[in-house]
């Protein structure tokens, strides 16, 4: 069953840090490398840019609006994210506990839309 | 349409939801490619589909989920390990507590949902849209059927307790309502506690939550007169408490207890002991209490050690005790609270202040026993006559 892990972090200068950059790196390399040694298959991942770089389209009416920021301002936002397909919530939930991540991480299965195609 | 679909399931609840689904795919599927020549027989097609593949999951689900509920004829093991891993499924802590007690109400003991809408005072349809929910999440969020592994034991135990405990309370003083205690509520909570306890018993808070529940079931018996009034810890009449529970309850006790239910148990099992209230050992009470709090900080807890406390140091140290905890938001809707100070007010000779305090803890009483024995002590110390209970 493939889980979606998001990480949520505090908004972080990362480039303003390199050697945290760096560490921070080894530890998703330590992280993905476990993925594989415990036989879960990391299907994809990603880390994203700031909020400060969003985007967000809003519907108004017809139409979609353009504007600056993110489309909720947290305290923590989307960092970045796995995909894993584990045996279950469980084995998620033990890969969400490993995975390096900065304050929250919400597992969400990943809806399987074959039974509905 | 829908009969058509109940003839292939057989099942009217799958048939509703596949009907149901097939018009809401009909919404974005005519949208996107126009209304078919003959929409009705669209939607049956649908709706058969939908059930056809519902209950394909279905059957896999119930593949993996043998009904526990069923009492095995084994005789080697009167409890089959599969009720162990339905409990451990039905309380996983990525469900709401609330739900988890519901579901294990309903799977576990098999109680239908109108007689676990009962014990939560909700309607019958909100108590099983309740079930049903979490029923969904265990199957789209892949909650696993399994007992967890040793190692993963202690991380996962405490959701099982305090889904058995909240279960227990619910009987033993419900928030809302006439009667004081449910007795079949508490009764089917120790049967919980007994088979939980049977499972694991090396879990010391598996042990201690039974003893828990057991000494306090015990003093059920007192917990209220023939009116149906609550009487006080201090008041009630020893002799009707349950010795055999007290001794079941007693043997479980471990000395120098480490988690929250074994040291509760510990307190419930200090005051069985004691023949009369007044022969009490307060001090080891505000010890164990102590104990808990460093282990389960908690108000109520809190609220809980300076009442011992009052009967160590007196009523004037304990009524200032009590003061520093007022301050505590979290405390703000107990009626316990108020209640505390009236009793520490009463014993201090400030009848006046002890009324009116009894007067506030009745107004946020829920349970109607509760609320009308603090407001006949609010009549009593107000002016002085002796109250008339109903």
């Amino acid at each position: 069953m493939k889980y979606m892990l998001m990480l949520f972090e505090p908004e972080t200068d990362w480039e303003a840090h390199p050697d945290e950059l760096q560490a921070n790196l080894a530890e998703h390399d330590a992280f993905s490398t476990w993925l594989k040694e415990r036989g879960i298959t990391e299907v994809g991942g990603e880390a994203l840019r700031g909020p400060s770089t969003a985007t967000t389209l809003r519907k108004v009416g017809d139409e979609m609006v353009v504007t600056d920021g993110p489309f909720a301002e947290l305290k923590e936002h989307l960092g970045g994210y796995y995909i894993i397909d584990a045996k279950d919530l469980d084995e998620a939930i033990e890969a969400a506990r490993r995975c390096p991540t900065g304050t929250v991480t919400e597992i969400r299965p990943i809806w399987d839309m074959t039974d509905y195609t | 349409m829908l009969a058509t679909v109940v003839r292939l399931t057989r099942d009217l609840d799958a048939a509703q939801d596949a009907v149901q689904e097939a018009f809401a795919a009909a919404v974005p599927a005519w949208r996107a490619n126009g209304v078919p020549a003959n929409p009705g027989a669209w939607l049956t097609t649908t709706a058969r589909r939908k059930a056809v593949s519902a209950r394909r999951h279905v059957s896999a689900v119930e593949s993996r989920l043998p009904l526990l509920v069923v009492d095995e004829p084994g005789d080697a093991d009167p409890f089959p390990d599969d009720r162990l891993r339905l409990l451990f499924t039905c309380c996983h802590p990525a469900l709401d507590l609330a739900a988890r007690v519901a579901l294990t109400l309903n799977v576990v003991c098999g109680l239908p949902t109108a007689d676990i809408g009962r014990i939560f005072l909700v309607p019958e349809s909100t108590m099983a849209a309740r079930v049903t929910r979490a029923k969904r999440k265990i199957r789209a969020a892949g909650i696993p059927y399994r007992v967890p592994a040793p190692d993963e034991i202690a991380d996962r135990l405490p959701s099982v307790l305090a889904t058995v405990y909240l279960f227990f309370v619910q009987g033993h003083t419900p928030p809302r309502g006439e009667e004081l205690t449910a007795a079949d509520v508490t009764a089917r909570a120790l049967d919980l506690a007994r088979v939980l306890a049977a499972l694991l018993p090396g879990e010391p808070e598996v042990v201690g939550l039974l003893a828990l529940l057991l000494l306090t079931e015990a003093r059920r018996p007192a917990r209220a007169d023939a009116a149906g009034a609550p009487v006080l810890l201090a008041d009630q009449d020893r002799a009707r408490w349950d010795r055999r529970l007290i001794a079941e309850g007693l043997a479980l006790v471990r000395p120098e207890p480490r988690g929250p239910y074994a040291i509760q148990a510990a307190i419930a099992a200090v005051h069985a002991l004691a023949p009369r209230a007044a022969d009490t050992d307060w001090a080891a009470i505000v010890r164990l209490y102590d104990d808990l709090l460093a282990v389960h900080p908690s108000p109520v807890a809190a609220l809980a050690r300076t009442m011992a406390y009052a009967e160590v140091a007196g009523p004037s140290a304990g009524l200032a005790a009590v003061d520093l905890l007022a301050a505590d938001s979290r405390l703000a809707g107990y009626h316990v609270l108020p209640a505390a100070r009236a009793d520490l007010l009463r014993r201090l000779g400030r009848s006046v202040e002890s009324a009116q305090e009894y007067a506030r803890a009745a107004e946020l009483a829920g349970n109607a026993a509760e609320r009308a024995y603090l407001l006949a002590r609010a009549a009593e110390h107000g002016n002085g006559s002796p109250p008339r209970l109903p």
